[in-house]
């Protein structure tokens, strides 16, 4: 899933944020550590493909990117 | 990407397993290339912070890894000014870290160090760090945060590094301010340019790969990523060689340097540590970088660090080399422990509460 071209990639400000976050999403979602293109912090991300939604989100979630070719491009930000 | 950043970790990791035996070979204590906990004890005690006549030396190398980290961080436009996340709370967990590691005799990087040396005794601290951890990360999954960094100024941003630039000036113009050992631990010495060089090198390598001891088996248990942990198994591998090369290589428990074979107290030592770090988010080596970034939240953490260096060799809770701790440092150990889990036990239930 991880090379898959609608990848998009959700930034958390805790590791318990990042858990609800890919709990609402259900399937078809990876927790994984941030990508270091993102952040130079170490926290959790959740990597998915379905199209986001921001009912996902809550006051623990941070910014939600997608792949923009070898970069990544912010979709939502808190 | 991925395969890319298990490289860079791994090659960081090489990097610093062959400096840390570059510096035991230049002069630094076996086993003790870094130590982050006892290089910022020995600054602790230079500074007159505590007044144990053998680590009392102002090491260049914790210096180095700052400023290292800063430099690159700028550069690469890592550098952000953040805090306000808790930061009493992360002075008082990075004083309990720092108690638990000078019970060990080492921070996780020592301890990696010192299994490559042949010290079994750390591999006991080992078992006790990856249990703290497994701990922390319990709490981590039911909901512990110390909360959210906000956006500071440049000046906050700047604050630890640029004291860390006034310390190394006054060390190199008014020598005579500090105090340094002439006999144990802190009279071993890499010579000052080797020193700061190494530190710089580590601070930049360890900046650009998030290298963290404490991060890679947190990974394993929280989300069963394998990338962080290749660095410490790079430093494992480079000063396991090293030290067989330069004849330092030792297998056993007993008559390791600056070490003790007391193995429940290097276990529990260890406990805080890896409990502590992870309720950081990382151990004290990133802590150090986080704080070169602009994080004053890890700049709480390292003058917590200082402090409970400070606090441990005034009130002898350090342990002595081949002894082990003494009553006083048995009894903060423990202390500190419960105060660690007290207050993950608290914040979560309040987070839990929130949700």
């Amino acid at each position: 899933m991880l090379d898959a071209e609608d990848i998009k990639v959700a930034t958390f400000h805790s590791h318990y944020g990042a858990m609800m976050f890919h709990k609402r999403i259900g399937g078809d979602s990876e927790m994984r550590p941030v990508p270091r293109a993102l952040s130079s912090s170490c926290g959790t991300a959740v990597f998915f493909t379905l199209p986001f939604d921001e009912k996902w989100t809550d006051e623990n979630t941070e910014a939600v990117y997608e792949k923009d070719g070898n970069s990544w491009r912010v979709i939502w930000k808190r | 990407m991925k395969i890319e950043d298990k490289q860079k970790l791994g090659i960081t990791g090489i990097l610093i397993g062959i400096a840390a035996v570059v510096l035991v070979a230049l002069g630094n204590p076996k086993n003790m290339g870094f130590c982050i906990a006892c290089f910022i004890r020995d600054t602790a005690g230079a500074l007159h912070l505590h007044t144990a006549p053998i680590v009392e030396y102002v090491r260049p190398e914790i210096i180095g890894i700052i400023l290292g980290s800063f430099a690159i961080s700028v550069i690469g436009k890592d550098f952000r000014p953040k805090g306000g996340s808790s930061p009493v709370l992360r002075f008082v967990i990075g004083f309990i870290v720092m108690i638990g590691a000078l019970v060990f005799l080492g921070c996780p990087l020592r301890m990696v160090l010192r299994l490559g040396g042949g010290d079994l005794n750390a591999f006991v601290g080992l078992l006790g760090f990856i249990a703290g951890i497994a701990i922390g990360c319990v709490f981590l999954s039911n909901g512990f945060t110390l909360g959210k960094a906000e956006r500071q100024s440049a000046v906050e941003g700047i604050a630890l590094p640029f004291a860390t630039v006034l310390l190394f000036v006054c060390f190199l113009a008014f020598p005579s301010l500090f105090l340094f050992s002439e006999t144990g631990p802190g009279s071993m010495r890499a010579p000052v340019a080797a020193a700061l060089l190494a530190g710089l090198i580590v601070g930049v390598a360890a900046e650009r790969t998030r290298l963290c001891m404490a991060g890679g088996i947190r990974d394993i248990f929280l989300v069963r990523d394998y990338t962080l942990i290749i660095g410490f198994i790079g430093i494992f591998v480079a000063s396991l060689i090293g030290n067989i090369i330069t004849g330092n290589f030792s297998i056993g428990f007993e008559g390791q340097p600056v070490a003790h074979s007391k193995h429940l107290w290097n276990f529990l030592g260890m406990v805080a540590v890896g409990l502590g770090s992870v309720m950081l988010g990382g151990c004290p080596l990133r802590q150090l970088i986080l704080a070169g970034e602009g994080s004053s939240d890890s700049a709480m953490a390292v003058l917590g660090m200082l402090t409970g260096a400070a606090f441990a060799h005034n009130f002898s809770l350090a342990s002595a080399a081949n002894e082990g701790p003494g009553i006083n440092g048995k009894v903060a150990l423990i202390v500190g422990i419960i105060i660690l889990i007290a207050i993950a036990s608290i914040v979560t239930m309040k987070e839990r509460r929130k949700a």
